[in-house]
């Protein structure tokens, strides 16, 4: 089942056109990320799907229903986690949490939403003496107290330390596990990569690549480096390479046969490549190449 | 059940600001309560003068409390992006401003009732001779003044330019509903004339008079115009250019 359809989402703000007939598909229980440059589409793209900005053009559905114009029912079934989002800055955290029960049809008790956050030592912390990342789990504990059937975090870890980072992956998975769709933007490729099972990516309101995580990142090119032998010019090599200061970079689908091939050619001279380093294509490399703007 | 939240919520955050009790609480308070008393001890005939300052300083609580209170609040709201958060719940953009415009409304009534029975004590101030219409009167100007101060926050660029800006507004309502004393009388007639088609002026000359009929047309309009500029204009981020 199909949790968020995009198709041919145009967004324009006066002449500029911030979403150019954007198109996808998340499936329902699926991480998907969507990922870009600043200032590439995605907060645009996650404010419509959200239902705070109507498409200029194209249809974007969310559990089958139109994010804008049934914004009650859609509310009722998604979480929101936006980038840029205030607070009450004279409630604390618990007070926080319980206004915001009451505006939440089934809500998690608060203890548990905030456990859930990593933020039950701050119950009783006004919200203005927290720090950028406790002020983002508190944004988490919001978006995710009604059991959100399909979860929206715009750059969810932003500002927080490595071990919050980490807990609240394991929160977005244990939410995915229990069978939420969670769409998230972060310009942390690690996350992306450990968290989502499909993602597309977004470069100057278009989407450039898209689709399973394996099988997008197994298509890219793998990556072999070392550093050139003394004496050796690069078109002497078995393979093509580009050169990164002292590094010698060779591409290739298959980076472990690229390697072989480079160590026997340096074998049958006596050379010995020095620094190798070979791995497959990551979810950076990918964005790199396909990210130019 | 989310009106009643962002109402118990719009009244929690009010009596919480302590900067903002200041200029939302104490000073229409005190010169509702002081103004009335001076004329009492000033004036040859006191009570009259006081009577007749108490009622047009009610202008001024609804104007501030009322009117200044809710467009300084909701800028505010609009401006830290409290008002985007707000809009990513259940709620409906409706019970948002309706929570805010009846916790306002509330805290403004009880106010000038409670400067009605201040002034009572402390100035000889007679009760309304129709207490009926005295309420009905107080919570219709305040329910006219909190719409339209929700709608003037379109006109307001930034937060910080708020307060400043309502400051003209409860000047025109302070004089216009008599609440300066004689300058109302010092004014062209013309000028009065304007003035007496304000909504504080409708809602106060309701108060003092027991008048019903044109206050209450007076101040539907008016109503009714603000609820077209919120539904035209209003904005719930703030300008990004």
């Amino acid at each position: 089942m199909t949790a968020i359809q995009v198709s041919g989402l145009v967004k324009r703000y006066g002449a500029f056109e911030a979403v150019k007939g954007v198109s996808f598909e998340v499936a329902e229980g699926e991480i998907f990320a969507l990922l870009g440059r600043n200032g590439a589409g995605k907060t645009t793209t996650v404010e419509v799907l959200a239902g705070f900005q109507r498409p200029d053009e194209g249809t974007v559905r969310v559990l089958g229903l139109d994010p804008a114009g049934q914004r009650g029912e859609a509310r009722r079934r998604t979480g929101v986690m936006l980038q840029e989002a205030g607070f009450f800055p004279d409630l604390t955290v618990a007070r926080t949490v319980d206004t915001w029960r009451d505006f939440t049809a089934a809500a998690r008790p608060r203890d548990e939403a905030l456990r859930l956050a990593g933020l039950a030592h701050k119950a009783g912390t006004k919200v203005r003496q927290l720090s950028g990342g406790e002020k983002r789990r508190l944004d988490l504990a919001l978006a995710t107290l009604g059991r959100p059937e399909v979860l929206f975090l715009d750059e969810p870890t932003t500002g927080m330390d490595p071990e919050a980072r980490r807990d609240t992956w394991e929160l977005v998975r244990g939410l995915a596990a229990d069978g939420a769709t969670v769409l998230l933007t972060t310009h942390y490729l690690e996350e992306a990569q450990r968290l989502a099972s499909s993602l597309a990516i977004l470069d100057g309101g278009a989407i450039v690549a898209a689709g399973g995580m394996a099988e997008t990142l197994a298509a890219q090119s793998g990556r072999v480096a070392f550093r050139m032998p003394p004496g050796v010019a690069p078109d002497e090599l078995p393979l093509p390479v580009t050169l990164e200061g002292e590094l010698a970079v060779c591409r290739a689908e298959d980076p472990d046969l690229a390697a072989q091939t480079l160590l026997s050619w340096a074998a049958g001279r006596g050379l010995r490549l020095t620094g190798l380093d070979v791995r497959a294509a990551t979810l950076e490399d990918l964005f790199l190449d396909r990210s130019t703007s | 059940m989310s009106l009643a939240a962002t109402y118990k919520l719009g009244a929690r955050l009010f009596w919480r600001d302590k900067a903002m009790l200041a200029g939302s609480v104490i000073t229409p308070v005190g010169l509702t309560v002081g103004m009335p008393l001076l004329m009492r001890h000033v004036q040859a005939d006191g009570v009259a003068w006081a009577t007749q300052t108490f009622y047009g300083s009610t202008a001024l609580v609804l104007s501030i409390t009322g009117f200044m209170n809710i467009a300084v609040a909701l800028s505010m709201r609009r401006d830290q992006l409290v008002l985007k958060r707000l809009r990513s719940t259940m709620l409906t953009d409706g019970q948002i401003l309706a929570g805010e415009i009846a916790s306002t409304v509330t805290q403004t009534v009880a106010l000038v009732v409670g400067c009605l029975v201040a002034v009572r004590f402390v100035a000889d101030v007679p009760f309304p001779d129709n207490p009926v219409v005295f309420v009905a009167a107080t919570l219709g100007g305040a329910v006219c003044v909190a719409v339209l101060g929700a709608a003037y926050t379109a006109a307001i660029p930034r937060a910080e330019l708020a307060a400043a800006m309502t400051v003209p507004v409860f000047l025109v309502c302070g004089v216009g509903a008599g609440a300066m004393g004689p300058l109302l009388d010092l004014l062209p007639s013309w000028v009065r004339s304007v003035f007496d088609l304000l909504p504080t002026s409708a809602a106060v000359h309701a108060m003092k008079t027991g008048e019903f009929a044109a206050p209450a047309l007076n101040l539907a309009l008016w109503t009714l115009a603000g609820l077209v500029a919120i539904r035209l204009w209003f904005r719930w981020e703030p300008r990004r250019s």
